[in-house]
């Protein structure tokens, strides 16, 4: 019997190895180890061997169920870890195929412009203010001390609409300046806020287009100065082109702000050094700012002994133009897709 | 506002390079433009005597000139046939770029050497045309530059200059702003008349709020000559005409000054001299030839008869000064700015005169204006002077004297100037200090009213540049949130998360775009607009939208989604302006671009109304009902009305371009747009929302029971679905339809629809028999309500 059981653990081993899927190594055990299997007939036997002989066998048979059941779970071990590795091999794709990408659209470089600006001065304690794009002469010439026939009139060109019920003039604004009225007029101080938005010219060339964007910014508050209208500037500017470029401010002359300045900065194409896009001079116009003339601010009732503002404006398209490298004004309202495509920006803060 | 170096060294005496001077202006505030050299491309232009000129061997009209410029003597051909031996020329030697664009290199003309150009006015840029070369006066010296003896040298300088700073448009304002800035005083500017007769217009003001002063003076027995030389070239160098020496002597005062002044042939008016309103239907043919139809706002100089004169924008044709006229009124006035503005500009008349009085010149400035322009006039033309007649209304009155207050100027300009420097500033640009400590405007600086207007002056002067930069101090508070802002900013977000591009388009459009678009709608148009295209005020977005389309589709992008966040304007009850933002997409062509992994689809109607439901379920937690219907220009089997909620809200459209329309489109393919009301997709207030967020997910399984239907094709599957979420809207927490089926294998008339039931109670796990009980209550009420049979 001793050796009928030897003889039958090195025929199940070798089946064992001889196994190569999972099937066979099962078939090898149930021939083997099975309530019918070899080892079961073998001791069939176990009557006729003698009964001091029969604990030994009996050692000697666990012997070969446990050898058995080590040697089937390596087997296995080897057998799923060829089928791993034959699958993995069969499951080889070509990683350079391009993928399933989905569409991301794009905002409007005027809008990403406008998204950077706006948050810039949001961090800087100024909120976002909007109003309404059909104006009357008030709002957008009287209040902001801009009389009639007065020359800096010309300096717009307004649209007009017909007049309204009542004979009140109604033209489209031609700056975001007129929100300032509108914000100031139910507030006292402090007041901070930006007004982006759209504005109108009666006018269109290859650097004018009829409609553009507009940045403006107020501050009234008490012991408000010109030096921190220079240093808010120039904060922003170097926040929003990401380079530490020279700002200059020069005076200049908006019938809203006394003293009015223009801040020039540095030009980003040839590092101030001098280029056809700033005319040689090293100096790009930016933006236009100055202290609130004292009108405005008595035309919405803001005591100006106690109280002064500065005020700012920017043209939206023109800082996109310099930030993006976009050369041509009018391509922003064709709305290429492959022009929005280059300038992709998804939307969100 | 052009003017030469050279000019202005007439005013002031300065060493400085006009490249420092002119940033100096621009940091003043007198924006530099331009700085131009005139004597660019003159450089090598030299002056050349004649020492032989002899017929050329080869050529009859050419001759070989031996010349001198210093001590060189050089060859030169020439084709003119003015000069001869001993003449002086203009010189241009080999390397020369001349102003007209020609390039002098050595070389040889029919065999002869040519070192050289003698040059003709046209070639230096002087002259349109030229007969014969330059013959220079005796007196230039040999090799010396050219272009200062024609007047063509030094810097040429063009101001930018602001609406408020008229008293800088004549060159004496420049040299005084200058003076301020670099410490150096005006040269002494008088003018000495020998009045040497009596005669006198005599003048009456009518208009006194037009004009506040006026006058003048009669000069008898001038001879209208060309202005000598040194005139000419002062006004070409600025870019003016030299007209005859009277007339160059009122435009030179003009730009010298900066007063215009007129002169009027006294032979062609009958005196007294009236300043009035224009009659009504009255007219005058100005010095440009044009008819002009006057009004009774105009205010017009006139004689007995007629008006001569339009005041302070241009001359009368008929009354003016010609080549015969021998006696002269010239006239000085102070005209109100915003009077002569509202002429000039009703009448559409550009001229210097109106430029200047419009931005105010100075009214007590007349007489000096009036006697240099005498003073010269005689000396160019000979005649006799009469004395100045000046009226005075009294209506025009200097600025009140402003209060000074040093503190107040340092804390808002954010400076710290001592108070002499400042009032050494102020009384240098011409105040005057009251007694009270005030300071008095000069009468040529009407911008000088208040005291934010001192201040700008200190901090003008003392350079904007100077000023430390610093940061306002700024209390924290919570900015107020702006719905319209932060409705379109998450817009934005979800259309751009799903492949949409944003667009800008123009607020006005085409009146036919507009009718195409929004039929019906009474529209705004402008008064003024720039072109048919841009005429009306668009009432909804979809103009902009098919025009970008257009555009994009004819550019060969044939796969769209694009979308705007803009503003629209509604003509409502009595002619009010609604402006309403909305939001508007289109869609077309196909799914996705061509690929390896799926088959080409062109969108369809649930691709945009799918992108609608995901973008309005991004922003507010509303149901959304889809109803038959929509504007006209849409399918109309292909359009949906847009309602939310139990209040059913309509918010907006969605559907496909009519066919009739896209068929239009080049290339033609179907067109899916929608346009919404931006208010209705501002986030809820706290209120509306909590009961939604506050509603658990619940703990316990969830049963899913799939149906399949038969009913008839008329059914829409909206009702059906919406039909069986209500058989108990609290356990039923969805029904999907996963499959729908017509055609083939079906009764005509009839379709299949395949639906997912998700069956789960909040409290507890759903029973057997429960479930099974729900099961039965859909199919009855399947049966029931729309006669369908499970298959």
């Amino acid at each position: 019997m001793r050796e009928q059981l030897e003889a039958l653990k090195t025929q199940a081993l070798e089946q064992l190895a001889a196994a190569d899927s999972v099937d066979e190594l099962e078939k090898v055990r149930v021939q083997t180890l099975g309530k019918k299997g070899e080892l079961t007939k073998i001791l069939r036997g176990l009557g006729k061997v003698s009964p001091e002989e029969r604990p030994k066998i009996g050692v000697l048979a666990n012997q070969i169920k446990e050898a058995f059941n080590q040697a089937l779970a390596e087997q296995q071990a080897l057998l799923k870890k060829s089928a791993m590795t034959a699958r993995l091999n069969d499951e080889q794709i070509d990683i350079t195929l391009p993928g399933r990408t989905p569409d991301v659209g794009s905002i409007h470089p005027v809008t990403r412009a406008l998204e950077e600006m706006t948050t810039i001065f949001t961090h800087m304690g100024f909120p976002p203010a909007t109003g309404p794009e059909v104006e009357d002469d008030w709002y957008n010439f009287g209040a902001l001390n801009i009389p009639d026939d007065h020359p800096a009139r010309e300096m717009h060109d307004t649209f007009y609409l017909p007049p309204a019920h009542d004979g009140g003039k109604r033209l489209l604004r031609t700056h975001t300046s007129s929100v300032q009225v509108h914000f100031m007029e139910n507030r006292q101080p402090p007041i901070r806020m930006i007004a982006p938005g759209k504005v109108f010219r009666c006018d269109s060339d290859i650097t004018h287009t009829p409609m553009f964007h507009q940045v403006e910014g107020i501050l009234v508050d008490e012991g408000v100065d010109f030096g921190q209208l220079k240093g808010l500037i120039e904060t922003f500017l170097v926040r929003f082109f990401a380079r530490e470029l020279p700002v200059r401010f020069r005076p200049s002359f908006f019938p809203f702000t006394e003293p009015s300045a223009e801040a020039d900065m540095g030009c980003i194409f040839c590092d101030a050094k001098g280029c056809r896009i700033c005319k040689n001079t090293g100096w790009i116009e930016i933006l236009g700012c100055g202290m609130i003339h004292p009108n405005v601010l008595e035309n919405v009732q803001i005591d100006t002994e106690k109280y002064a503002g500065f005020a700012f404006g920017m043209g939206v398209e023109r800082l996109a133009m310099l930030k993006y490298g976009i050369n041509d004004l009018r391509t922003f309202f064709e709305n290429d897709i492959r022009f929005l495509r280059r300038h992709a920006s998804v939307g969100g803060e | 506002m052009k003017f030469t170096l050279q000019w202005l060294k007439e005013h002031i005496d300065t060493d400085l390079a006009a490249n420092i001077i002119g940033e100096k202006l621009t940091m003043a505030g007198l924006e530099l433009d331009g700085l131009t050299d005139l004597g660019a491309g003159l450089e090598l232009v030299q002056v050349g005597e004649l020492i032989s000129v002899e017929q050329h061997p080869n050529a009859d009209r050419l001759t070989c000139c031996k010349v001198m410029v210093g001590e060189e003597e050089l060859s030169i051909v020439c084709g003119a046939k003015n000069h001869k031996t001993g003449d002086k020329v203009a010189v241009a030697r080999v390397g020369a770029n001349l102003p007209n664009g020609l390039k002098i290199k050595k070389g040889k003309i029919r065999n002869e050497l040519s070192e050289g150009m003698l040059c003709s006015l046209a070639e230096l840029g002087m002259a349109d045309s030229a007969d014969g070369i330059i013959i220079l006066p005796d007196s230039a010296e040999s090799g010396a530059a050219v272009a200062e003896i024609l007047g063509r040298s030094g810097s040429l300088f063009e101001l930018d200059l602001t609406p408020n700073r008229g008293d800088c448009l004549g060159v004496r304002g420049i040299a005084r702003e200058l003076g301020v800035l670099t410490n150096k005083p005006l040269k002494p500017l008088a003018a000495k008349v020998q009045v040497s007769n009596d005669s006198q217009a005599s003048i009456e003001i009518k208009d006194i709020q037009g004009c506040p002063r006026y006058g003048g003076r009669i000069i008898r027995g001038v001879t209208i000559a060309p202005s000598p030389g040194w005139l000419r070239d002062r006004l070409e160098s600025v870019g003016l005409r030299s007209i005859n020496n009277v007339v160059d002597v009122t435009n030179f005062i003009l730009l010298d000054l900066n007063h215009p002044l007129h002169a009027f042939d006294l032979a062609k008016i009958s005196l007294p001299l009236q300043v009035r309103q224009a009659n009504a239907g009255e007219v005058l043919t100005t010095l440009d030839e044009v008819k002009r139809q006057l009004s009774t706002e105009m205010t017009v100089i006139a004689d007995q008869t007629r008006p001569l004169a339009l005041a302070g924008i241009m001359g009368g044709e008929d009354s003016g000064v010609t080549e015969v006229t021998r006696d002269i009124f010239l006239e000085a006035a102070y005209f109100n700015p915003i009077r002569t503005a509202h002429t000039g500009r009703k009448l559409a008349i550009q001229s210097d005169s109106r430029h200047r009085f419009e931005r105010g010149v100075d009214p007590m400035g007349l007489e000096l204006a009036l006697d240099r322009a005498t003073e010269l006039i005689l000396e160019l033309a000979g005649g006799s002077a009469g004395p100045n007649n000046i009226v005075d209304t009294g209506v025009w009155q200097p600025n009140a004297p402003i209060p000074f207050r040093p503190e107040r100027i340092n804390q808002l300009g954010g400076i710290k100037l001592p108070i002499a420097e400042m009032e050494t500033m102020l009384l240098g640009i011409g105040c005057k200090k009251t007694p009270a400590g005030e300071f008095q405007p000069p009468s040529h600086r009407h911008d000088l009213v208040i005291e934010e207007d001192l201040l700008e002056e200190v901090v003008r002067l003392y350079g904007y540049d100077r000023v430390p930069s610093s940061l306002p101090r700024i209390e924290v508070d919570v900015p107020e949130s702006n719905p319209g802002v932060s409705t379109a900013r998450k817009v934005r977000k979800i259309l751009t998360g799903i492949g949409y591009y944003e667009t800008i388009n123009y607020a006005f459009v085409s009146q036919a775009l507009q009718d195409q678009f929004d039929p019906g709608a009474k529209t705004t148009a402008l008064l003024n607009p720039i072109s048919e295209d841009q005429a009306v005020m668009r009432s909804t977005l979809i103009c902009g939208l098919m025009e970008s389309a257009r555009r994009n589709l004819s550019q060969g992008n044939l796969i769209l989604k694009l979308f705007e966040v803009g503003r629209v304007f509604c003509s409502g009850d009595n002619d009010v302006l609604v402006e309403e933002d909305r939001v508007g997409a289109l869609l077309s062509g196909n799914k996705t671009n061509k690929n390896w992994y799926s088959k080409d689809r062109q969108v369809d109607f649930f691709d945009i109304k799918g992108d609608l439901t995901a973008l309005i379920s991004g922003l507010i937690d509303k149901k959304l009902l889809f109803e038959p219907g929509g504007p006209e220009f849409l399918h109309p089997g292909r359009k949906a009305l847009v309602y939310t909620g139990r209040e059913r809200e309509l918010i907006g459209w969605v559907g496909e371009l009519h066919p009739a329309i896209s068929e239009t489109l080049d290339p033609a393919q179907p067109i899916f747009i929608f346009e919404i009301a931006s208010k209705h997709l501002h986030t809820q207030t706290d209120k509306q929302s909590s009961k939604k967020a506050h509603e658990t997910i619940s703990r316990y399984p969830s049963v899913e029971r799939d149906f399949a239907f038969l009913l008839a094709d008329t059914v829409p599957a909206g009702q059906f679905l919406t039909a069986i979420k209500g058989v108990d809207s609290q356990l039923i927490k969805d029904v999907t339809l996963f499959d729908l089926y017509t055609g083939q294998h079906m009764q005509p008339g009839e379709k299949s629809l395949a639906l997912k039931v998700t069956m789960q109670a909040d409290d507890r796990t759903l029973t057997e028999t429960e479930s099974q009980k729900l099961s039965e209550q859909i199919i009855n009420l399947a049966k029931e309500k729309f006669n369908a049979t499970q298959r």
